[in-house]
């Protein structure tokens, strides 16, 4: 009784944690973000990438699509089970035809049931971005900069917090990956910023000429995501607790060999005894 | 003497018991209060959320994800437990920043950035091609800007999503409801946590103990829910949550790719042999260049260059 209560109250306290958390991040967006000047009127500077030509060509002149990049999904294994993983998906989908697998083992035999592995996969996404009313990116640090983080960001903090640089007082300050982006108390002052652009900031003994552009900020509006099956790999369940391991290992991988079951070559083999639990980690074929 | 001793040990059980039974109703209380706080702040939030989307300046980006194989790559085991309850799927999308090259024009990289401004500032370029003297214009690359994000995907492993929830019963009834439903493991139920039940948009979250459970249930589409001897068909679907993080609109510049243009009147010629006529004049110093990395010309057909960091 008490035990599914603990458990109810828990999974209640972790959804108000997480409800707080959005709710915090709306209102502070509904401080932020509005009506800034309207940006498909006027174009908006944004930082500047270094890109280069290395030849990458395509015939023809069909608009291009966004570049994927770094795609990695973990599944977790639970305990009992095993992951095969073959060479040719052929041998995978022969595997799959049956549910129920019985592997033999000297005088007994183990039942094991089979499926595919169904994986998450975005189709299409939607993302409506803001331009933020208060905070600025500054981009366009010169590289070998040797500043600290924190060094860094108190000296912008130092430029862009005095009036006469045309600043303001800054609330708070963040690195990220595109640039700092520097948030103050006053709608005014991040407009003004963008609208200059560009400012020579001292960073140290130099000074440097730094890029001001206006922050955006996205939010996934939709994204559709559907099942697909890894084509060559299956996963073994409810694995009885009999054999250890490495044991294991050797007889899964002796089964799901043999022709004669539907099995062909196993390019891997990951088992999970029971009792204990795993990740596996998938990427994409290309890298 | 035993008497006493037993009266004792009873009354004992029987504050146990009551001690108990005070818990577990303080308990239910306390979940009552904590679920009614989160529907409080489920309405804030919604109401938060309409409000910005009127006030938002919207800049819809509708992205279609080219499809991709996936390979089971390593084992990991991580600390931390509630990676064992989600399936979670995480990748950059990035525009692609290309020129479009028409006829006449070429492309080329310098290895160094000084070589290519050099030969931008120069402007004019006289190259000797099969004994003609050609004018080639060298210009910056004018390039397209993009934007950059990454998103995280996770598909709960003991989390659904149910809707069309009839309309039938007061809330708490409700629950009950769905909690005895999608209790039973002849329907491929099992022990459920907690449900999440939401009259007005007639929908409901059920998180189940155990992982299994709700791969099982998914399978279908629908899910048979009871209500005093009558069956009525539930939708469910998976419970997935997206986030999007570092946002990035950008615009590529390039410092060491220089366009030339002026080769329109060379059509009759071999793309390649001009690429390697236009690499070697650049090549020299006199001329102004230097150590060349790439150089496409694009004399037929117009043709998509492609630019990365």
């Amino acid at each position: 009784m008490s035990v599914t209560h603990d458990a109810a109250l828990h999974a209640l306290r972790e959804e108000q944690a997480r409800l707080k958390r959005r709710l915090q991040q709306l209102q502070q967006r509904r401080r932020e973000f509005g009506d800034f000047p309207h940006h498909d009127q006027v174009p908006f500077p944004v930082p500047l990438v270094p890109l280069v030509f290395r030849g990458h060509t395509q015939q023809g002149t069909e608009g291009s699509k966004p570049l994927v990049s770094k795609l990695r999904i973990c599944y977790p294994l639970p305990g009992g089970s095993a992951l095969v993983t073959f060479d040719d998906p052929k041998v995978a989908k022969r595997v799959l035809q049956q549910k129920e697998h019985k592997i033999d083992i000297d005088e007994c035999r183990l039942r094991v049931q089979v499926q595919s592995l169904e994986l998450p996969v975005v189709t299409t996404i939607q993302v409506s971005t803001q331009i933020s009313r208060r905070s600025v990116l500054v981009s366009g640090f010169p590289a070998g900069l040797r500043l600290s983080e924190e060094e860094l960001l108190d000296k912008l903090e130092i430029f862009f917090g005095k009036s006469r640089n045309g600043g303001g007082d800054v609330e708070s300050r963040k690195l990220l990956q595109s640039g700092v982006v520097l948030s103050f108390t006053k709608d005014a002052v991040a407009q003004h910023l963008c609208q200059a652009g560009q400012f020579t900031v001292p960073l140290g003994t130099k000074s440097f000429p730094l890029r001001i552009s206006p922050f955006l900020s996205g939010e996934i509006q939709k994204a559709e995501i559907v099942f697909r099956p890894v084509p060559q790999s299956v996963l073994v369940l409810d694995i009885p607790d009999v054999l250890d391991g490495p044991e294991l290992q050797d007889i899964l991988e002796i089964h799901f060999q043999k022709p004669s079951r539907g099995g062909g070559e196993v390019e891997a083999l990951t088992v999970v005894p029971p009792g204990q639990r795993g990740l596996a980690v998938f990427t994409t074929t290309s890298g | 003497m035993a008497d006493s001793g037993n009266n004792k040990s009873q009354v004992h059980e029987e504050l146990w018991l009551e001690e108990e039974f005070m818990k577990d109703e303080q308990r239910e209380r306390l979940i009552d209060k904590i679920a009614k706080e989160n529907t409080q702040l489920k309405e804030e939030i919604q109401r938060l959320e309409a409000e910005l989307q009127e006030s938002t300046i919207n800049s819809q980006i509708k992205e279609d994800i080219p499809e991709t194989e996936m390979k089971f790559t390593s084992l990991e085991n991580p600390e931390n437990d509630s990676q064992f309850l989600n399936v979670s799927c995480s990748f950059q999308v990035s525009s692609q920043i290309l020129y479009e090259l028409q006829k006449g024009q070429a492309l080329i990289t310098f290895e160094k950035e000084e070589v290519a401004q050099n030969v931008i500032r120069m402007g004019k370029h006289h190259v000797q091609i099969e004994d003609v003297d050609v004018e080639v214009m060298a210009k910056p690359v004018p390039l397209n800007s993009g934007v950059r994000f990454q998103v995280h995907v996770e598909v709960s492993k003991v989390k659904i999503n149910v809707t069309e929830i009839p309309d039938e019963l007061p809330e708490d009834q409700m629950r009950d409801k769905l909690e005895l439903s999608f209790s039973k493991s002849r329907n491929g139920g099992g022990e459920v946590l907690c449900v999440q039940y939401d009259k007005q948009s007639r929908s409901a979250v059920i998180t189940f103990l155990e992982t299994g459970v709700a791969d099982k249930i998914l399978k279908k589409k629908e899910y048979p829910l009871c209500i005093n001897q009558n069956y009525y068909r539930v939708i469910v679907s998976p419970y997935i949550e997206t986030d999007l993080k570092n946002f990035q609109a950008f615009s590529g510049i390039s410092r060491r790719t220089v366009l030339l243009t002026g080769m329109e009147d060379l059509q009759m010629m071999d793309e390649e042999i001009l690429e390697d006529l236009v690499n070697i004049y650049f090549q020299r110093e006199t001329n102004g260049g230097g150590e060349v990395e790439v150089v496409k010309c694009s004399l037929g057909q117009a043709c998509i260059a492609y630019f990365e960091e």
